[in-house]
């Protein structure tokens, strides 16, 4: 074991930006974190009246890296990574984000913590009807209870949309872009705050092969360029070579009746 | 708490039929009952401020409330009448300036406008209510008659013009018949009930009741038929039924009017006392203390007072219906609010999965509600003055 329990605990419900500074350190024995954005321990989850068990013995990812978690439709990829962005609260062990715990976060915390430093990428994009492309984009700055919506954080919006060619319709509404478009728009989306973790639910589910191949390669070029790390989830084997390391799902699978 | 708003407008915005409804069933919520209270307001103050110039009032035994209403609203027929000597007395008493008043008879009614009292008073009214004329000049001579601006404005009356007064009852041929009036000025507007009327000497409102006349001169009238006694020594004479009165005051025919009878004697609705002090307005109050006489003397600001009590109740009960509505309305907000935020599921998702906090999400939802109940009642406050603006007059007349 890399880590005391009872030592974790009282460093986690600490407020964030003071464990990451500790978990930093080599004092408590997490010294090995360097160069580590992620590192699980001994997670286990499992859904109420289901048989669904999952259980991550040990899993690092490195800092930078882009990592596809592949597996069948409906194996419990996207738990895995509602997991690790905070969304679902693991029943034990632990998950450790740039030296954060985020398993011992109150949920507030956690959230916060899911807004700064994780972009999420969704599987049906979930972009709001009612803004337009601009203001989905911007959504993570109208929402964070700190960030203020400078010209900066604009211009960033508007040179991400350059980057995934949708910049011309940055005042169109959201729901009169194809498929394609809006995947772009949920990734811009994602970016914005320049996250050090992306988290990609099967992005490109509902693209056809061609479009599926420009928008990973886009995500990693992305990614690469803000110095984020990248974990996507995917079921479709063609993409897996595009990325620096494959996690295969099923391992982590002790018993599986249902999707999850 | 900016960007909440920004977002909560894009929502609104975006679900504008389903706003609009919900702005529209607010807005009637708020509008009804600040209506009814800005309406109420309004009768309240100018009623209280009628009364309040109006010091005090002569007139026959009966119902106070009546007598108020007819002195100072021309509405509300006292159940009799008093004397010019009664009017007279309180003048030679010195405590109070009587100015009679005789408000029996309206115009005739014509297409699109309504008749309105005829009141026969004094000079000293004008003085008293501060009327001056905006057309022409107040009424000189027997026949001539003044408009109230609101009362010119609908009729398209001007001075030289002329009007016929109503007869009080069609169907009695025995009755006083309807007599020309010209129109010497249109006073200027006082936003009181003095808009909407028309005044004239009290003796040209006697000559339309019938107290005075003129007609043809019998004695050189060629036909002898007409002249049935001529009692020299009591130098009158009785003339039969073929006489037809002149309805209408001409220059030619203005001297052959004339009044039969004491004048004292003649009829008045009520009479306006302006007493000379405070003291004088006490004593005179006291003349009249005894109940069993046929005058009594009134003070219309306490007996507004006792209607407005009941007109505070009607807005009670309004209030209380209103409420009850209110409630009504903001349960079925609630309702729609609560699915609305189920048919929005799926957004509120996605910002639980971008991060967003709890508190923020109820920002964004209190926000939205904010806007709604704001707009709702600035169209409220904005439509509740327009109505009372423009259906003031209205109100007025309802509730009179």
């Amino acid at each position: 074991m890399l880590f005391r329990h009872s030592s974790l605990r009282s460093h986690c419900l600490r407020p964030i930006g003071r464990l990451r500074c500790e978990a930093r350190g080599a004092a408590d024995g997490i010294s090995a974190l360097d160069g580590i954005m992620i590192e699980i321990e001994q997670l286990r989850f499992s859904y109420r009246d289901s048989v669904f068990r999952l259980h991550v013995p040990q899993l690092r990812i490195e800092d930078g890296q882009s990592v596809v978690v592949a597996g069948p439709s409906g194996s419990g990829k996207t738990t895995l990574l509602n997991l690790i962005a905070g969304i679902l609260p693991a029943e034990s062990g632990r998950i450790l984000i740039d030296s954060t715990c985020i398993t011992q976060l109150a949920d507030p915390a956690r959230r916060l913590f899911r807004l700064q430093q994780i972009g999420l990428v969704f599987q049906d994009f979930q972009l709001i009807d009612y803004l337009d492309v601009l203001d989905n984009v911007l959504l993570p700055c109208r929402i964070h209870p700190s960030v203020r919506l400078t010209d900066a954080l604009r211009a960033r919006a508007h040179d991400l949309l350059d980057a995934v060619g949708i910049r011309q319709h940055s005042r169109r509404s959201i729901v009169r872009l194809s498929q394609g478009e809006r995947q772009r728009a949920a990734l811009c989306r994602a970016l914005l705050l320049s996250p050090r973790l992306v988290l990609a639910d099967e992005p490109t589910g509902n693209l056809d092969p061609r479009n599926s191949g420009r928008m990973v390669e886009l995500m990693l070029e992305e990614t690469r360029r803000a110095g984020a790390t990248l974990i996507m989830v995917t079921h479709d084997h063609s993409l897996l070579s595009r990325f620096d390391r494959t996690i295969p799902f099923e391992s982590f699978l002790e018993h599986q009746e249902s999707s999850g | 708490m900016t960007q909440a708003f920004y977002l909560a407008i894009r929502s609104l915005w975006w679900h504008r039929g389903r706003s609009l409804i919900l702005i529209a069933s607010l807005a009637l919520t708020i509008w009804l009952p600040l209506t009814v209270r800005l309406a109420l307001q309004q009768f309240r103050d100018e009623i209280s401020q009628r009364a309040g110039s109006t010091p005090l009032v002569l007139g026959a035994v009966g119902s106070r409330m009546d007598l108020a209403l007819h002195a100072l609203y021309f509405e509300a027929r006292p159940p009799s009448v008093i004397t010019m000597r009664d009017a007279r007395v309180v003048d030679e008493s010195q405590l109070a300036a009587a100015i009679p008043l005789h408000i029996r008879f309206r115009t005739q009614s014509a297409p699109g406008v309504d008749g309105v009292p005829i009141v026969g008073t004094s000079p000293e009214y004008f003085e008293f209510r501060q009327l001056q004329p905006a057309q022409g000049e107040l009424p000189a001579l027997l026949g001539e008659c003044i408009l109230g601006s609101a009362y010119a404005e609908r009729s398209g009356l001007k001075p030289g013009d002329t009007l016929l007064s109503a007869p009080e009852n069609a169907l009695n041929l025995a009755g006083n018949y309807p007599l020309q009036l010209q129109v010497s000025g249109v006073l200027s507007a006082s936003h009181s009930p003095d808009d909407f009327a028309v005044f004239t000497d009290i003796q040209t409102a006697w000559v339309i009741e019938g107290i005075g006349h003129g007609h043809q001169e019998i004695t050189k009238e060629t036909d002898p038929t007409l002249l049935m006694e001529n009692d020299s020594d009591r130098q009158g004479v009785t003339v039969n039924r073929g006489v037809l009165p002149y309805i209408e005051i001409t220059e030619e025919n203005r001297d052959s009017f004339h009044f039969h009878g004491d004048p004292d004697e003649f009829p008045l609705t009520a009479a306006l006392a302006v007493p000379a002090s405070d003291k004088s307005r006490v004593l005179l109050l006291g003349r009249y203390a005894d109940t069993s006489g046929k005058v009594q003397c009134i003070q219309p600001p306490q007996v507004i007072a006792e209607l407005l009590e009941m007109v505070f109740r009607i807005e009670q009960l309004v209030w209380i219906c209103s409420l009850a509505a209110a409630v009504v309305t903001l349960l079925l907000l609630g309702l729609v609010l609560s699915l609305s935020l189920r048919l929005r599921a799926t957004e509120m998702q996605t910002m639980f999965r971008l991060g967003c906090s709890r508190l923020t999400i109820v920002q964004l939802q209190s926000a939205e509600l904010l806007i709604l109940l704001l707009t709702a009642g600035t169209f409220a406050a904005a439509g509740g003055w327009l109505t009372v603006l423009a259906a003031g007059t209205a109100i007025r007349s309802l509730l009179f």
